[in-house]
């Protein structure tokens, strides 16, 4: 039985996709027999986070109206071993999901794969209900300012009412907090939320930091996932992230602004 | 310049208004019963029989015809106004609007989770416990334990709410009494929403966007900034809504 793993936020932009691709590559690193699928009808990004824009023929859509079956649909990865991404239509909308084509494709999935990984579009509408609705696990990513915040909340309201779990009185889905794009300098300075504040406001458990950085945007344009760059911050966080979703205790880092020394300002060391 | 004089000139204006309003639910349509349990609150409550408007609910009531004329007469000989009738078929509507009342539709059904126990006892003794409320007891409330989220509404249509929690930015709290918040509140709360003048609203962290008690409300922006953060009570004292800090 593979877990449900829902990757969404409610406001658009803060990293769902990004997280997503991060997420999955990490998890299948470690072993697990991973499948990311692109909620996004229609808007379709994690194919080109993923790097494998080339080699769609079918998807999600395809699927669910039954002219393709799932094998076919499904691409590869040509990184990792054991991951496996479903791509969402460009050509369609989001009205093309069924409650019922969803559930029959995560049925499918599910005794196949350890980990499937549903990355929602933005906003609070079909898509991302759909999206939401049949996970077991919801990974809520927030960028540290007051909008982003007000939205991870309404989600995270959602996510008690509006998924299986909730309709079936079963256990609820669990919420991990994800934040992202933190830049410890300018909260600082007061121009960024800081961690507690948010960790306050939401009251769920954080299940990773992911600190802005140059390798995010340089992975998204190469499609190539961050966690493939073990150098970067990002992608150690995110391997933190990783850990911790597999039930591990890795302590928090990038969380606190590090003054640069003399020497790796004039060599230009220290992180990338 | 032309606007001020227009204003100026103009005989009224239209404005919307949330009035606290007492409703009559009923439960009889015999006029000959409905004195006589009026007068027996007559006897106990002599304050609240002064030309008190009221609404009629016919709701309960399984009635095409009724003798509106003749409950009216009741309740005006009991110094009761009747002002609006609220639910009904047709011929209701009909005789309401000949004897110069206004007519509401039938209120939606309320949600599941608000009908607490009062549901499971018998019409009668709850129309009793209904009546009991409007002269100042608070019979069940209801107790909400997590965070109220943005987006999200959750009100006691009886008595008071407890929040073991907080209630974040865009969220909504409502109660027919007094609102109790453990935790920082940051959305909006309404206490006394059917009118309760007494009723107040306690939280241990006030961010609120908006406090309302009976009608009577302040925005976030109204509030003296020193009281941000604290633990406070909110209440009203002549019709002004006074935020105390409690610590």
């Amino acid at each position: 039985m593979a877990k449900i793993i829902v990757v969404t936020s409610g406001k658009g932009g803060v990293g769902k996709t990004t997280s997503a691709a991060a997420i999955a590559t990490g998890l299948a690193l470690r072993g697990n027999k991973t499948v990311v699928i692109d909620f996004d009808v229609g808007l379709r990004n994690l194919d080109l986070i993923m790097g494998c824009e080339r080699r769609v023929v079918y998807d999600l859509v395809n699927v669910i109206q039954g002219d393709a079956g799932l094998n076919q649909a499904m691409i590869r990865d040509k990184r990792v071993e054991n991951l496996h991404i479903l791509p969402a239509s460009q050509t369609r909308d989001k009205d093309a999901l069924t409650s019922e084509g969803v559930e029959k494709i995560l049925d499918a999935l599910t005794e196949d794969f350890d980990f499937i990984i549903c990355d929602s579009p933005a906003g609070i509408e079909r898509g991302a209900q759909l999206a939401m609705y049949f996970a077991d696990e919801a990974v809520v990513v927030t960028n540290p300012e007051v909008s982003s915040v007000r939205d991870s909340d309404r989600i995270l309201g959602l996510l008690s009412s509006k998924t299986r779990r909730a309709e079936q009185n079963r256990d609820p889905v669990k919420e991990h907090l994800l934040i992202t794009r933190y830049n410890p300098s300018r909260v600082d300075g007061g121009d960024m939320l800081n961690l507690d504040d948010i960790c306050e406001i939401l009251a769920i458990d954080l299940i990773g930091l992911i600190p802005e950085s140059e390798a995010v945007l340089r992975a998204s344009n190469q499609g190539i996932p961050v966690t493939h760059d073990q150098k970067s911050d990002a992608g150690q966080a995110y391997t933190d992230t990783v850990s911790r979703l597999l039930g591990e205790t890795v302590p928090l880092r990038f969380h606190e602004y590090q003054k640069k020394g003399l020497l790796s300002r004039v060599f230009g060391g220290g992180r990338r | 310049m032309s606007l001020k004089m227009d204003r100026a000139s103009m005989a009224f204006t239209f404005k919307g208004g949330m009035l606290p309003m007492t409703v009559m639910e009923l439960t009889s349509a015999d006029p000959e019963r409905i004195r006589d349990q009026l007068e027996s609150k007559l006897n106990q409550s002599p304050a609240f029989f002064q030309h008190t408007p009221v609404v009629l609910s016919v709701e309960r009531l399984d009635e095409p015809h009724l003798s509106l004329e003749r409950i009216c007469a009741v309740c005006r000989a009991h110094k009761l106004l009747p002002v609006a009738v609220r639910g009904g078929a047709d011929p209701v509507k009909q005789s309401a609007w000949a004897l110069g009342l206004g007519w509401f539709p039938p209120q939606e059904a309320r949600p599941r989770a608000l009908e607490s126990v009062a549901n499971e006892r018998d019409a009668q003794s709850a129309a009793a416990e209904h009546e009991a409320a409007s002269i100042g007891t608070t019979p069940t409330g209801r107790i909400y334990r997590g965070t109220v989220r943005s987006g999200q509404q959750v009100s006691a249509q009886e008595g008071d709410l407890v929040v073991i929690g907080s209630v974040n930015a865009g969220a909504e709290v409502l109660a027919a009494g007094n609102i109790h918040v453990y935790g920082a509140l940051r959305g909006r709360a309404l206490a006394g929403i059917h009118g309760d003048h007494d009723a107040a609203i306690f939280c241990r962290e006030l961010h609120a966007e908006l406090l309302s008690v009976a009608g009577s409300y302040k925005r976030l922006e109204d509030i003296d900034p020193r009281l941000l953060s604290r633990t406070v009570q909110v209440s009203l004292s002549e019709d002004q809504l006074a935020i105390v800090a409690l610590t």
